[in-house]
């Protein structure tokens, strides 16, 4: 009786979760929402949060002396408080206090004042900046029980199967402890096994495999939009199985959160069968074909920024032909065969291997813009994917037709409640606060920190530029130091490995093609001395990974990280240079620039030109130098607004189906 | 460049699964636009529409509530190849017909999502009643009842017969009304006297209320459904209206026609009534109610039900009759399309219309209407201004704020933030304060001739009137008006029998008291005395009355031309009449000494009075020799503020243009306050300048240049002070 309750209590919260549509304000709403926003974030202030922490301090010493028993006691009267709703600030600073010393005797770490702050800036459902190394994984399991006892259910989003299978473990007794149990979702878990973790009080897992789930329900559960036409089905299917994997969303506490929140906020996820019957290959074959038959400049024009081609007259007359002697059907219908050939040239000009995608066993894999790694179960959509095959002469996979599709965006607008931690999250206020309605708090470090930022060098040409990075490696290298180099692609990094080996300085490469020795590169990266090491990473290396410079390392000066590219959005390059100067240990940071580097070259093209052409010699300096930095930042700013825009774009098509449409 | 159709959707999967059909009770109609098929589908309860082009009802018809919708898409694409709907337009069009609740989706009805429509369908109607609050509109009743009981009344008469008989009638009217149109005229101008605005408002609302149910009970007639009655504020008079919405989805064009014009039709059979009555009314207030009736049935009628460029009856009829729907909001968007497209240069947009002929259409009633618009506000401001002067002020306001700054606010939104304009928003912004920088050389910077314009009459400065020096009989006129003459010419000759009757009897009297005179003067010195006074008194009267009988030849007090005196009677018209001694006979003015005497109001007067007297120019043209231009000089301004004109002539019943307040007989009060100003030097051509007074002038006065923008802010400002001190 009793497990068919809870089975209709979870079936009807995941029904709730499922209508729950947040509105995308428009018109003078979009002010009043402003308006409410910044009366929600005068509320959570860090002289308040500071006030909190210390009386949350002055409770320690109390609590501190409780037995064991006496400690379980009061865990017991704290938790009941917080079940019934009685959640005043005198209860929540109780709770904290009597968590951090439960973390205390479970795990021996002692939580500092800003990290009591943190988590009560967690609590209040605060996108929370602290920076690396501040002890991300402490402040999230002092929170977490708090939000665990008030919400029922918690999902802690880590960044991948690895860390969330980590953290579970190693907090467990501090949540067993709290009489709350947690789970971690892993990729290889069976259905039934997730049943039972989801089940689970605070359940660990990366946004893609809690989402996939999420969507999984949403497509067995797809006719029972409500929890009376679910409740039939749920006695259809008798005690075996059936009803919502996920009890509902409640609660969301989210690590990296501007990673998963913004970046890969509209990347959607999708659940996705081959087709039934597929007969394309050749088609797309042959669009590679008449794609490759067809000269740029007189035939089309591709702008590169937006991905699009354009067929001009010429081009169109002679695909005309030569559509004329293939004899697919689909070519007769003029619209559509011109969209394959604008597709196949999309794909022969913007899709490149080694940035976009890399082959892995005869097979096309994305890689990741923002984290660098392989995506393995992930594909192109409508026909993308098969013309980048095709293109490649690689086996064309049979076209895949979406069952159901969810961005992280959506997904985690359909929380009641939302928090997160991040080392920047600053640059992505705006965002965060319009898309997500979350406001955020910058946490000041433990320790003050004490990297620096060396001044950035820009060149005209990168050949050049990459010869001063090798040059710089090689000089950090010689005072002992160890060096991280960052490239925005798998084939920058290639390059400069070649060029550092030609140099003769030993040192590693993590791409995505070397994923496997991620771990064990890692825990080197922070070698110092005579043999420092020296790494030369994509973007895999710049979330999550912490590098610990070893004793050599900090005498010579601490971890040198060299930035060989600007990216699209300043966060991401503030996340890598963040791998130095970690708790407070010395490290320095330097740009390198070339003029010809992508992002100039898609968003200000003129420009760059121009001044690559005035003036002579390799470097650029002075005044040319400070006006070329700001062309970078310029240029990076427009990338990052056209990302917003791409991002506002989509959330609004989404409400606008959610608004005229009925299902999920 | 063909705007891209990709297609494939990333939110097909969305609509993928769905089962919907068509509910059952929604009706289509086949209509015909421009020669192209639409399917209109209504549903008549809650008045919602939507037209789908031939495929699209194709693919709607498809939607059999089986079949999923990926399924159809397979079979609409096989059908029409490129022709078919896109995965976008299917979503779009299952999207708008789901949210107008024609298509029934197999899911079970989302209840908070059909009350949040409903809620949302509230607050747009809201929103566009704050925005209209010059179109404030009130829902009354459902009339259906009403209408089903009347409707069958009329049916008889609505066909061609009805319509040929209804041509007959109001033909018939107009035929009766000619013989009356100088009493209608005269009417006119006392119809707005207070007594008989509540009358003329009682009338219009009846009126107005047959009106609608003429669209009522032909809508019915044709099958239509009116659901709605009310009344509608149009600024701020109360005018009924009704919903016959419904007559949109008639497959007959004629029939929507008939059911835009039946208010009309209605009224004008009213309007021609009511000419028989105005015709053979017994007293006055009858006649005034029928004029009023005719009034409001006819002209009121003719010029805003009919005017297509406000969104009343003319406009319907007129979509209906160029067969370009939903004409008023696409030719907004052809225009904004065309700016967005020739301006700002932005790619892959969608036209309103791909058809030549509709895309001019479309572009010249967009012109219009957008022109009407400001004339319109400008209009209607001003008139609740001067009645209401607060109520106006805030109406003003408002409306400015709803038909300027609200288009300016989405304007600068779409310029930050629309994403036509994602990839070139620097040059949008660019342009566009190029475009206003522009604007603002051209009016607020480039100088522009400042010129005011006034009314005058030429007057002449040396005039000598013409009196009648003894009664009499007139019994012969030498001079006529404008003939000229010298000092001491004849002007009339007149008799008087009691002057030549009394100069005799005096005569006598006096010879006969000389002659005691001489006999005394021996004898009696005492009464000689006497004798004498009376012979001194005799010839005094002798003299009076020689004097008198010389002064009945009128003559010419001076050398110049005769002109009508303030009676405005030529001598002729004297002739065989008896005239008192010190009446007016004319006037006589010496046409080389004349000055004009110009009136206008205190508004335009101010920059006069402000400049110094060198620092502007006047010219003035006079009527009958308008090629010949003459300058003036020593302007004077005198009268400040006064509601009266120099001259007659210049005023609305002499002929002029100056508002006249009707009590005043002498035609020289206004009812706004005027300025005169006095021109004294003439100059044509280097020498003065000589008319006849009388000659009607336009005087011009050249102004200093100023910027456009000053020059409109000055009147405005003018004209509200002018309307505060009333």
């Amino acid at each position: 009786m009793s497990q068919a309750l809870t089975r209709y209590s979870a079936l009807f919260d995941s029904v709730r979760s499922r209508r729950r549509k947040s509105d995308v304000p428009k018109g003078l709403d979009v002010l009043a929402a402003r308006a409410g926003m910044l009366v929600e974030s005068r509320r959570v202030t860090l002289g308040w949060l500071r006030a909190q922490a210390e009386a949350v301090e002055a409770l320690s010493g109390e609590i501190r002396n409780h037995s064991e028993a006496a400690l379980d006691q009061v865990i017991s009267e704290t938790r009941e408080a917080f079940v019934r709703g009685r959640h005043d600030a005198a209860v929540v600073r109780r709770g904290l206090a009597i968590v951090r010393e439960v973390a205390r005797r479970c795990t021996g770490e002692e939580a500092y004042p800003v990290q009591v702050m943190a988590a009560l800036a967690l609590y209040h459902g605060r996108i929370v900046e602290m920076l690396t190394g501040e002890g991300k994984t402490l402040t999230g399991s002092i929170a977490a029980p708090l939000i665990a006892w008030r919400r029922r259910h918690l999902h802690v989003f880590t960044v991948n199967d690895y860390l969330a299978r980590r953290d579970a473990q190693s907090r467990e007794p501090i949540y067993r402890r709290c009489l709350l149990r947690v789970g971690a979702i892993q990729q290889e878990m069976g259905p039934h096994e997730r049943f039972e973790v989801y089940a689970r009080a605070i359940v660990y897992g990366t946004p893609k495999q809690i989402t996939a789930d999420w969507l999984r329900d949403l497509i067995r559960m797809g006719a029972h939009s409500s929890a009376w036409t679910g409740r039939q089905s749920l006695i259809a299917m008798g005690e075996a199985g059936g009803g919502p994997m996920i009890p509902g969303l409640q609660a969301a506490l989210v690590d990296e959160a501007d990673a998963v929140l913004i970046d890969e906020g509209v990347v959607p996820l999708i659940i996705a069968r081959a087709r039934r019957t597929d007969d394309m290959a050749e088609v797309y074959r042959r669009a590679a074909t008449i794609a490759a038959s067809l000269d740029e400049g007189p035939d089309y024009t591709i702008d590169h920024l937006r991905k699009k081609a354009e067929l001009k007259e010429r081009g169109r007359y002679r695909c005309e032909q030569l559509f004329a002697q293939a004899e697919e059907p689909i070519w007769r219908a003029r619209r559509r065969a011109e969209e394959l050939i604008r597709q196949a040239l999309i794909a022969r000009h913007c899709y490149l291997k080694g940035h976009q995608y890399q082959i892995v066993d005869g097979r096309i894999v994305i890689v990741d813009e923002y984290t660098g790694r392989l995506l393995p179960d992930r594909n192109w959509e409508h026909g993308l994917h098969q013309a980048v095959e095709a293109k490649e002469r690689v086996e064309v996979t049979a076209d895949r037709e979406t069952m159901a599709r969810m961005s992280f965006q959506r997904f985690f607008r359909s929380y009641p409640f939302l928090c997160g931690m991040t080392g920047t999250a600053a640059d992505a206020t705006g965002e965060m606060q319009t898309v997500y309605n979350r406001p955020v708090i910058r946490v000041p470090t433990h320790r003050p920190m004490i990297r620096e930022q060396w001044p950035t060098r820009v060149f005209r040409r990168g050949e050049a530029k990459w010869n001063a990075v090798a040059a710089a490696v090689e000089e950090e290298h010689a005072k002992g130091r160890p060096v991280l180099v960052g490239t925005r692609s798998i084939e920058a990094s290639e390059h400069l490995s070649e060029k550092l080996a030609a140099r003769g300085l030993a040192h590693r490469v993590l791409n995505a093609n070397f994923d496997r020795e991620e771990a064990e590169l890692i825990s080197d990266a922070g070698r110092g001395g005579p043999n420092a090491s020296i790494v030369v990473a994509t973007n895999m290396a710049g979330r999550g990974t912490d590098i610990k410079p070893d004793e050599a390392a900090i005498a010579a000066g601490g971890l040198h990280v060299i930035l060989t590219e600007m990216h699209g959005a300043k966060r991401i390059d503030r996340q890598f240079i963040g791998r130095s100067g970690r708790q407070g240990d010395p490290g320095s940071a330097q740009i390198f620039l070339s003029l010809d580097d992508e992002l100039v070259r898609l968003h200000v093209r003129g420009v760059a030109a121009v001044m690559r052409r005035a003036g002579t010699g390799e470097e650029l300096s002075g005044a040319a130098r400070a006006a070329a930095t700001k062309l970078f930042r310029f240029a990076q700013r427009e990338s990052e607004a056209r990302a917003r825009r791409g991002r506002a774009g989509v959330m609004k098509q989404d409400h606008w189906i959610d608004k005229h449409l009925p299902g999920m | 460049m063909a705007s891209e159709r990709p297609t494939f959707s990333p939110l097909w999967h969305r609509v993928r699964a769905l089962k919907p059909r068509l509910r059952p009770h929604v009706q289509i109609t086949r209509q015909h636009y421009r020669g192209r098929r639409w399917h209109v589908a209504h549903d008549p309860a809650s008045n919602q529409f939507y037209r789908l082009s031939p495929v699209g009802y194709e693919f709607v018809g498809l939607l059999d509530g089986r079949r999923t919708v990926e399924e159809v898409w397979s079979i609409s694409l096989g059908n029409h190849g490129d022709g078919a709907p896109t995965q976008q337009e299917v979503i779009e069009l299952l999207g708008q017909m789901y949210s107008s609740n024609l298509l029934a989706i197999d899911s079970t009805p989302e209840t908070e999502q059909l009350l949040s429509r409903g809620r949302d369908r509230l607050k747009r109607r809201m929103a566009q009643q704050a925005i209209g609050l010059m179109y404030f509109r009130l829902r009354l009743f459902n009339p259906d009842r009403i209408l089903t009981w009347l409707e069958p009344i009329f049916r008889p008469l609505l066909n061609r017969w009805g319509f040929l008989l209804w041509l007959a009638w109001v033909g018939y009217g107009l035929y009766a009304v000619v013989p009356h149109l100088d009493e209608l005229q005269a009417m006119f101008k006392t119809s707005m006297a207070p007594a008989n605005l509540i009358w003329l408002s009682v009338i219009f609302i009846i009126i107005k209320a047959i009106h609608e149910t003429g669209h009522g009970v032909i809508c019915k007639r044709f099958g239509g459904q009116v659901p709605e009655f009310g009344a509608m504020l149009l600024v701020l008079v109360p005018a009924p209206y009704v919903d016959a919405s419904s007559a949109w989805s008639f497959a007959s064009k004629w029939q929507r026609i008939a059911v835009g014009a039946g208010g009309m039709i209605f009224e004008l059979a009213i309007a021609a009534a009511a000419v028989h009555i105005f015709a053979s009314a017994p007293d006055t207030l009858t006649k005034q109610l029928a004029f009023n009736a005719i009034f409001t049935a006819s002209i009121s009628t003719i010029f805003f039900n009919a005017n297509p460029l406000m969104r009343f009856d003319g406009y319907y009829i007129l979509s209906d009759l160029l067969e370009v729907p939903n004409l008023m909001n696409r030719s907004t968007r052809m225009l904004q399309h065309l700016a967005q497209k020739y301006i700002y240069r932005c790619e892959n947009l969608r036209p309103p219309t791909t058809n030549p002929t509709e895309r001019w259409i479309l572009i010249v009633y967009g012109t219009l209407a957008v022109a009407y618009r400001v004339f319109l506000f400008i209009t209607i401001t001003l008139y609740v201004l001067g009645q209401f002067f607060a109520v106006g002020l805030v109406l003003a306001v408002w409306s400015a704020a709803a038909w300027f700054l609200i288009p300016l606010g989405k304007f600068v939104h779409w310029l930050a933030a629309g994403p036509q304009l994602a990839e070139h928003r620097i040059r949008a912004i660019a342009t566009t304060l190029a475009l206003a920088a522009g604007a603002w050389l051209c009016l607020g910077v480039v100088r522009a001739p400042d010129h005011r314009r006034a009314p005058g009459v030429v007057e002449s400065r040396a005039s000598a009137g013409v009196y009648f020096g003894a009664p009499g009989r007139v019994v012969a006129v030498h001079k006529r008006v404008g003939d000229r003459v010298r000092a001491g010419d004849v002007i009339v000759t007149c008799e008087s029998p009691a002057v030549e009757y009394g100069i005799a009897m005096t005569r006598a009297e006096l010879a006969e008291v000389q002659v005691q005179e001489r006999m005394y003067t021996a004898g009696n010195p005492a009464a000689a005395q006497v004798a004498r006074s009376i012979i001194e008194a005799k010839s005094e009267t002798l003299r009076t009355l020689l004097d008198l009988q010389s002064k009945l030849e009128v003559r010419a007090p001076q050398d110049g031309v005769l002109v009508p005196g303030a009676a405005g009677r030529d001598p002729g018209e004297f002739a065989g009449v008896h005239v008192q001694r010190g009446q007016l006979l004319c006037e006589v003015v010496d046409p080389d000494r004349v000055r004009i005497a110009a009136t206008m109001p205190t508004s335009h007067a101010q920059p006069l009075i402000e400049l110094p007297p060198g620092a502007y120019t006047v010219e003035m043209r006079s009527v009958s020799m308008p090629y010949d231009v003459v300058r003036g000089g020593g302007v004077r301004i005198v009268e400040a503020g006064r509601r009266t004109i120099p001259h007659a002539a210049l005023g609305f019943q002499g002929g002029g243009t100056v508002e006249i307040d009707p009590q005043d007989q002498r035609g020289l009060a206004t009812k706004s306050s005027e300025f005169t100003v006095y021109i004294d030097d003439l100059v044509k051509d280097g020498r003065a300048w000589r008319s006849v007074p009388g000659e009607r002038v336009t005087v011009r006065f050249t102004l200093p240049s100023k910027p456009l923008l000053a020059q409109w802010w000055h009147r405005v400002e003018k004209l509200l002070q002018a309307r505060t001190d009333i």
